[in-house]
Formats: structure tokens, C-alpha cells, sequence
């Protein structure tokens, strides 16, 4: 028995996997009753062109694709069960912590952060697990 | 079905002592979701700074008190992340670890961060229901 693997199709265009100009990475992979949504970085959907600015504006940027990404994918907010932010600065965590809470205004689900070298100078990515 | 689980002790409920907008633990497909667990005191919340293996000791107690008030045990761990401040603690880390997961240990990873609060150890956990 093999329970379902799928890779989520999304209406979104980049980063484009599969012309290789992108990471080598699916942003949404349904997995059994999960879906696994890849470290997103600050960017526009649609462009995929970066976003960076303060850690705020990264969390707000990246909170919002993380919403339209699992809903396109039929799962929402709602239903993310586990969260990791990773952070350039742990000192900037407070600024995190206030935009999040935004978007998970109750029951928000358990979530680790920690402070890590992140790639091309962003400030803020944030990977999660939610329910299909 | 996503079902959260609430702190078990006073001291365990991060989102009241330090504002952390998480919930303790998240029942979810027959899995738990553990947030990040730290060195504080189960009944004040209070931080335990010390050595890495006096913070271990504190969260893996923390640990065992959430999962098993969920209905789980450290027995039933299926994943572990344990953050540590400086990799040259690894051994160190390890002789506390082994003695909480002697059968059969979980899936581990040990990765090198910066933990909040100048806080040497944090697990990020995963556990069977």
C-alpha cells in the first residue's frame, strides 16, 4: 500500500522548477493527509522577483503567499499544524512575532523559531506543514 | 482534524509568559506537532539558563509532561530537530539525549542556530498520537 505523493500544481509562475532557473525545489508537495510548503522567501507570486526589506515586511510578504499557496492548493491558514521560521537575527523576532500573529488570530498552530545564515541576504523564510 | 493541545503546566504555556504566538502542541493525521521546546520552568515558566546539559535535562522533562498530558510519551517520538547553540556540545548533547531515548531512538537531526534568549538547546519534535 502506498499512500499519496503528489506535487501541488500551483497558478502561480515562479520560482519555475521545472525549466531548472529556479531552485530544485516544489514549493507544495501533498504527502498522505499533509501538504509540505518549501522555506518561502519574500517575492511577488507572480514575478518572482524579491522582496526583501525589514524583517516585518518580509514576514507580512511571505505570510501572504504562504495563504494564497495553500489555498490555491485546497488547504488553508486554518489548517497548518506546524510552523518553522528561521531568522537572520533572533533580535528581530518580536517584529516577526507581531505580523504573524496577524494571520493565525487564534488557535495558531506550534511553530520553532530560530536565528540562521540565510541565503542572499533575506532576513525571514518560513517553511510549514499543513493539512491537505 | 487539527486538534490543539493545551499546556499541561502553567509554565509550559509560552504564548502567555513570553508572548510567542504559537500553540504549545498540534494534533494533526495521527501525528503531533511540538513547538519549539525550551528550558523554562514547567510550573513558572521561568528560564533555566545553565549548561547544555541542564537546559537538556529541563526540556526533555518539558517534553515528557506535553506528550504524555497529550496521550503520548518520548517513547513515541518519530522525529527530532535538536537546535544547539555551538556544534562542539554534540557529544555533550548526546550523552544527555541517549539516556531519555534508549529503545528504539527517533529520526534525529542536530542542527546549529541561534536559540532565543541565549539559550543553548531547543527541540523541534514530532511524535506518534
Amino acid at each position: 500500500m502506498s499512500a499519496k505523493r503528489e506535487v501541488i500544481p500551483l497558478p502561480v509562475r515562479a520560482p519555475d522548477t521545472a525549466s531548472g532557473s529556479g531552485p530544485p525545489a516544489s514549493m507544495v508537495v501533498r504527502g498522505g493527509d499533509f501538504l509540505f510548503v518549501s522555506g518561502l522567501t519574500a517575492a511577488d507570486l507572480q514575478s518572482g522577483e524579491r522582496m526583501l526589506g525589514t524583517t516585518a515586511n518580509e514576514t507580512r510578504q511571505i505570510l501572504i503567499n504562504l495563504k494564497q499557496l495553500l489555498d490555491a492548493a485546497g488547504s488553508s491558514l486554518d489548517k497548518v499544524v506546524k510552523v518553522n521560521v528561521l531568522l537572520r537575527s533572533m533580535l528581530e523576532e518580536p517584529n516577526m512575532n507581531e505580523v504573524y500573529a496577524r494571520f493565525f488570530p487564534d488557535q495558531p498552530p506550534a511553530r520553532t523559531v530560530c536565528g540562521a545564515r540565510l541565503p542572499d541576504g533575506v532576513k525571514v523564510i518560513v517553511e510549514c506543514t499543513a493539512l491537505a | 482534524m487539527r486538534e490543539i493541545i493545551a499546556a499541561p503546566l502553567a509554565g509550559l504555556d509560552l504564548r502567555k509568559h513570553y508572548g510567542h504566538h504559537q500553540s504549545p502542541a498540534v494534533r494533526a493525521g495521527g501525528l503531533i506537532f511540538c513547538s519549539g521546546m525550551l528550558p523554562v520552568d514547567p510550573h513558572t515558566g521561568e528560564r533555566r539558563h545553565g549548561t547544555l546539559t541542564s537546559e537538556a535535562h529541563v526540556v526533555l522533562g518539558n517534553l515528557k509532561l506535553l506528550l504524555e498530558s497529550a496521550g503520548s510519551s518520548l517513547e513515541r517520538l518519530v522525529q527530532v530537530h535538536a537546535l544547539i547553540y555551538d556544534s562542539i556540545e554534540y557529544d555533550v548533547l548526546n550523552r544527555v539525549y541517549r539516556q531519555y531515548v534508549a529503545n528504539g531512538p527517533p529520526a534525529r537531526t542536530v542542527w546549529t542556530v541561534q536559540i532565543e534568549a541565549g539559550f543553548k538547546i531547543q527541540l523541534d519534535v514530532v511524535a506518534a498520537a
